[in-house]
């Protein structure tokens, strides 16, 4: 690159969200004196059209071959600006960001001078990056036009049904025997009482029928490999022990079969038989024999007869899928309160969850439709259901439910249409919350129905051991004294929480989880159906709680996000990616392979003799093999050594005593600091941040060149151990590395609190704030002279060390 | 109500329990009729049940062993009732005594066949009644109206009088016992299970009697005047609990060759029949029903001649 950097400077007031804070003006002026910067210009919205449209046009009339724009986090609207230089002519790679807004004036809103400084070296640092760009070539690959959609509940029989109706070929994967999910479960749906099975059954049916939906049901996903457009996904079958298109699904066989055992559908409260289906409109109708309990006596097979259906030899298949997207849809389960002794729930007969209560009002239930007591039958009097049991509870899950105030008070309007004046309902609730279409319609056509809301909460419940009937010991709010009531019932609206294998589907699809365990969507607000893999999405409950339309909404979102990929006949890929130089490999001249064993995707090969390779579409750019080699011969591409090296440079030109350099992982900490800035909490300004795509990437060479040129304080952020890496395991090759470190500096005596590792993700902020303002602490007790003195003492050894670093 | 699996231990009893909201089944084992002679650990397909071993005290009795069920295991299918030859296990759905297995014909009866000839009986014997092991016998004299009658000796018309000999059937392992003593040939006992027991004295320890201490039947085994264990095959009804206590690992052999029970075809028994007796065992049995079944089809086959 001969060519002399022309750089231009964009600064976003962003109105004043940055404005307020920094001062523009003066961040635009020392702009302009910055080495290569030929132009420098400030916009109240950088980001809309008019603000796009002076980038372009300085662009062209001053000849600008760099740009920065400073203004939000990069995660937010680099894309933007990388398109919009794109419409200029020029490489969009040639773009750089600096953050001023999550990491300055969102985090240091009463501290203008400081922010503004801040602010002045983030430009710097990012100017630094911009002089040693490169333009970069996209990359295409081909792209598979078929989805795999895994969890069959309403969110992905919605998905499922959509795509193929766009026609493309969708692999529906369930876990469990029939596609359904919970709505497959429930009586009625609210707030119009439609019979729930009624306007589900025919859907899935059409799924079964459907010529581009193929049902793989009774099967569990063992991984995914390989990126958006192509990916590779492993899928274990287990035996159901009946050839599937030979079952007629005409049940003679469990008319025969002997043993009974509980039926997991009915929440264990009825039974189904060890060759059976868990209920009768189950999709796909084939049978299942529960070897687990099946006696083998064979009775089945002769019911069965001519047909031969079953087959008890049958085994675990494995077959492997080609897809190009993948939609998540796996719902939640049902929080069971054991653990809390408050409700009695385990203990008293007569304490039950609502989705027992739900299978009891279901005439296909285990009672046939007959709400009856357990402890002796009879049909219950006084009913209380009690609200919030483990939701909105900051010992047990913080989140609201979402759905529970809803189907409270259609079971109220069900046991009042049901029995009448024969049933007395009360709700204990602490807040009722009913705010879509027609809900609270619906909450007051409870009210007139009779039903009686109580405001308050429950603080015991004690089993009077007579009549088995239960004393709920209560405040009541509107009242403000304690009551008593006593219940021939109590329903438990229970929480509702990530389904179980939850945290494994995360895994094997590196896809993140909040603080709540669900799946994280890429941006809260726009992009709420995308991951941060490329090519899944999610869609129902296993990204938060949601209700039936809702679901069947997202399941729609996700298919046409989906589609946007499937329509495609090739993707584009960001050539952030590592090359090698062969030049300088290693491998050529000794055994060394040391990249090949790092990669997490095992993208590099190293034959003996032979400089090793990276495959370009199985590079996922994190950056490991880049920071592990001994010979600095690979590059990253948009993160070279040179490039960090320059922001490092920058950043610590001045008092570098009272900084803090920290390393974040564009996943978790880097979108975690983002996340405290949009939060607002404010933390000292002594963080100057360098963003890399993992903490993979962080060569020890870095943070020794921090120390070399005086930093006050190093820290290097990840993804939480051991599987919240997005590069499958980046963070632990970044660990394995720094501890090793960590032991240098100690012989060399630097204190040990200057130099950290921490794990933050995504929905940390608290968490990040929390450790900068820890450290600005420790660096303010350590005092400048003691750290002088480290360093000093520091420099000779580390600068040995980087010499190679020079050549 | 979620499910419950409860248990409750007691001195003659073990009562496990699962409690569904619909439906609730129970599995009670009578102490006092279990001799711990592990047939239903033997056959329990979910192998929930154990057999407990009491630990020997110098110098006494060896206790029998008794059984311990897992109530997390066990799914009520209700094999291990049906197959007690003592009748020990009771399985129960809703309160009533009801074995899908047998209803489904999963599972096969024992025959228990126990004839007696009560007219040939003498008014005044008792001989049977004394002689049951497991006191199931119970002998009384009736009147022509049929109430029972004490005193028979002042009687006017003793001709008139009837003896009655109750057998508790469901609980008898038919060791013929009562057959042998009695003395008028009344009684007709066959065994319900077959097979051979047969003791190496040379392989027992000094002194040991275990599997007499144990041995529900009396006069099955007995102590000779060489001081050890003797097998008196007459007797014996191949339960097995002298195996499970015998310390040695040879010193006892027991095999079981056949058990009488009602006609099935379930490969369930199949499995159990494997595991009671021996493959080639199970194999003369399936290969008899299958010359039954080619007999029969020739038979039909055949009919028009007759």
């Amino acid at each position: 690159m001969s060519e002399e950097p022309r750089i231009g400077v964009f600064v976003c007031h962003c109105g004043l969200n940055i404005a307020g804070v920094i001062d523009v003006e003066e961040l635009t002026e020392y702009a302009r004196t910055l080495p290569n910067v030929v132009f420098a210009k400030r916009n109240r919205y950088t980001c809309a059209d008019p603000g796009q449209d002076e980038i372009r046009k300085a662009i062209k009339e001053h000849n600008l071959n760099r740009v920065v724009v400073a203004a939000c986090s990069p995660r937010m609207h680099e894309p933007t600006f990388r398109r919009c230089v794109a419409e200029a002519g020029l490489n969009p790679y040639l773009f750089e960001m600096a953050n001023i807004r999550e990491f300055s004036s969102w985090c240091h809103p009463n501290t203008p001078k400081e922010a503004t400084e801040k602010a002045k070296e983030i430009v710097k640092m990012a100017v630094a990056k911009a002089r040693l760009l490169r333009g970069l070539k996209t990359m295409e690959v081909p792209v598979t036009n078929r989805a795999l959609i895994v969890g069959g509940g309403i969110a992905g029989i919605s998905a499922a049904l959509d795509l193929a109706d766009m026609g493309f070929k969708v692999f529906l994967l369930e876990r469990g025997e029939s596609i359904g999910g919970h709505m497959a479960q429930l009586d009625k749906t609210f707030p119009t009482l439609d019979c729930s099975i009624c306007i589900e059954g025919p859907k899935m049916v059409d799924v079964s029928r459907h010529p581009n939906i193929e049902i793989l049901s009774y099967a569990d996903l063992l991984s995914v490999e390989g990126f958006v457009g192509n990916f590779k996904v492993r899928i274990r079958k287990n035996p159901r022990y009946i050839i599937a298109d030979d079952c007629t699904g005409c049940g003679e066989c469990r008319d025969v079969c002997p043993i009974e055992i509980p039926n997991e559908w009915d929440m264990n409260m009825g039974v189904r038989k060890a060759i059976s289906v868990p209920f009768d409109q189950a999709v796909p109708l084939v049978y299942t024999i529960l070897k687990d309990y099946c006696i083998e006596c064979y009775k089945c097979v002769d019911a069965c007869g001519a047909r031969q259906a079953i087959n008890f030899e049958q085994e675990t298949e494995e077959i492997e899928l080609e897809v190009g997207a993948i939609i998540v849809s796996t719902g939640y389960s049902i929080y069971e309160p054991y653990d809390d002794s408050l409700y009695g729930y385990g203990k008293y007969d007569n304490v039950i969850t609502a989705l027992e209560l739900e299978r009891l009002i279901l005439a296909a239930g285990p009672t046939g439709g007959k709400v009856v007591r357990a402890s002796d039958g009879k049909k219950p009097h006084r009913v209380a259901i009690i609200q919030c049991v483990g939701s909105r509870d900051v010992n047990k899950y913080e989140y609201c439910s979402g759905f529970c105030c809803m189907y409270s008070v259609k079971h109220a309007v069900q046991l009042k249409e049901k029995y009448g004046d024969d049933v007395e309902i009360y709700i204990l609730y602490m807040d009722m919350r009913t705010n879509f279409k027609g809900y609270e319609e619906f909450y007051q056509r409870a009210r007139k129905v009779g039903v009686t809301f109580i405001r308050g909460r429950v603080s015991k419940i004690i089993e009077d051991p007579e009549t088995k009937n239960l004393i709920i010991r209560a405040e009541d709010m509107t009242l403000g004294e304690p009551i008593e009531l006593e219940a021939d019932l109590v329903v438990l609206s229970t929480a509702s929480i990530p389904n179980k294998g939850t945290d494994e589907m995360s895994r094997i699809l590196n896809i993140t989880r909040g603080a709540d365990g669900f799946f994280m969507e890429s941006h809260p607000k726009l992009k709420p159906i995308d991951t941060p893999t490329d090519g899944i999405f999610i869609a129902g409950a296993c990204q938060g709680l949601k209700d039936i339309p809702y679901s069947v909404s997202q399941g729609s979102g996700a298919a046409s996000r989906a589609a946007t990929i499937l329509s495609k006949k090739t993707w584009e890929i960001e050539p952030i990616i590592a090359v090698v130089n062969p030049d300088t490999c290693r491998n050529t001249r000794v055994k060394c392979g040391i990249c090949t064993t790092k990669c997490p995707y095992g993208a590099i090969k190293a034959p003996e003799g032979e400089p090793a390779v990276v495959t370009a579409a199985m590079c996922h750019g994190c950056g490991t093999c880049v920071a592990e080699c001994p010979a600095d011969a690979i590059t990253q591409m948009h993160f070279t050594d040179a490039q960090i090296m320059a922001q490092i440079q920058a950043a610590l030109a001045e008092n570098p005593n009272g900084k803090i350099l920290a390393f974040l992982c564009n996943w978790c900490s880097y979108a975690g600091a983002d996340l405290a800035g949009t939060s607002r909490f404010e933390y000292p300004p002594t963080i100057r941040a360098i963003r890399v795509m993992c903490s993979g990437r962080v060569d020890r060479d870095f943070v020794m060149e921090a120390f070399r040129l005086g930093a006050g304080m190093v820290l290097v952020g990840a993804c939480h151990l051991p599987f919240d890496c997005h590069y499958i395991s980046g963070n632990e090759k970044m660990k394995v590395r720094m501890e090793t470190l960590t032991k240098i500096f100690e012989k060399l005596g630097l204190s040990p609190e200057r130099f950290r590792v921490e794990y933050i993700s995504a929905a940390e902020g608290v968490k990040f704030a929390e450790v900068i303002n820890e450290m600005t602490e420790q660096m303010e007790t350590l005092g400048e002279k003691k750290i002088q003195a480290e360093n000093e003492k520091l420099r000779p050894t580390l600068e040995r060390m980087l010499s190679r670093k020079k050549k | 109500m979620p499910m419950k699996l409860l248990k409750t231990n007691m001195d003659k009893e073990q009562t496990i329990e699962r409690v569904l909201h619909a439906k609730r089944y129970a599995l009670t084992l009578d102490k006092e009729l279990c001799t711990g002679c592990g047939i239903c650990e033997e056959i329990c397909p979910r192998e929930a049940i154990e057999i407990k071993k009491f630990p020997k005290v110098e110098g006494e009795r060896v206790e029998p062993p008794t059984i311990n069920i897992d109530e997390q295991k066990c799914h009520y299918c209700g094999i291990c009732d049906p197959i007690c030859p003592f009748g020990a296990i009771e399985v129960k759905v809703d309160g009533e005594h009801l074995i899908s297995v047998l209803e489904s014909e999963s599972f096969p009866q024992f025959i228990r066949e126990i004839d007696v000839d009560m007219t040939r009986c003498n008014l005044d014997c008792v001989e049977c009644e004394e002689a049951c092991p497991l006191a199931l016998i119970k002998v009384r004299v009736e009147s022509p109206d049929g109430k029972e009658v004490r005193d028979f000796k002042s009687w006017p018309d003793k001709e008139n009088l009837k003896v009655v000999v109750d057998v508790h059937k469901d609980l008898c392992p038919c060791c013929r016992l009562c057959e042998l003593k009695c003395p008028d040939d009344a009684i007709r006992v066959r065994k319900m299970i077959q097979g051979f027991i047969k003791i190496n004295p040379e392989r027992c320890p000094e002194g040991c009697q275990d599997c007499l201490d144990v041995c529900p039947i009396t006069g099955a085994l007995y102590h000779s005047e060489d001081e050890k264990v003797h097998v008196n095959e007459l007797y014996c009804v191949y339960c097995g609990a002298c195996k499970t206590v015998c310390p040695e690992e040879d010193a006892l052999e027991l095999q079981r060759t056949s058990i009488r029970h009602t006609p099935i075809h379930s490969g369930a028994w199949n499995k159990a029949l494997e595991k009671l007796t021996s493959t080639k065992e199970m194999t003369k049995e399936l290969q008899a029903k299958s010359v039954k079944k080619v007999k029969e089809t020739v038979e039909k086959r055949l009919a028009w001649r007759s």
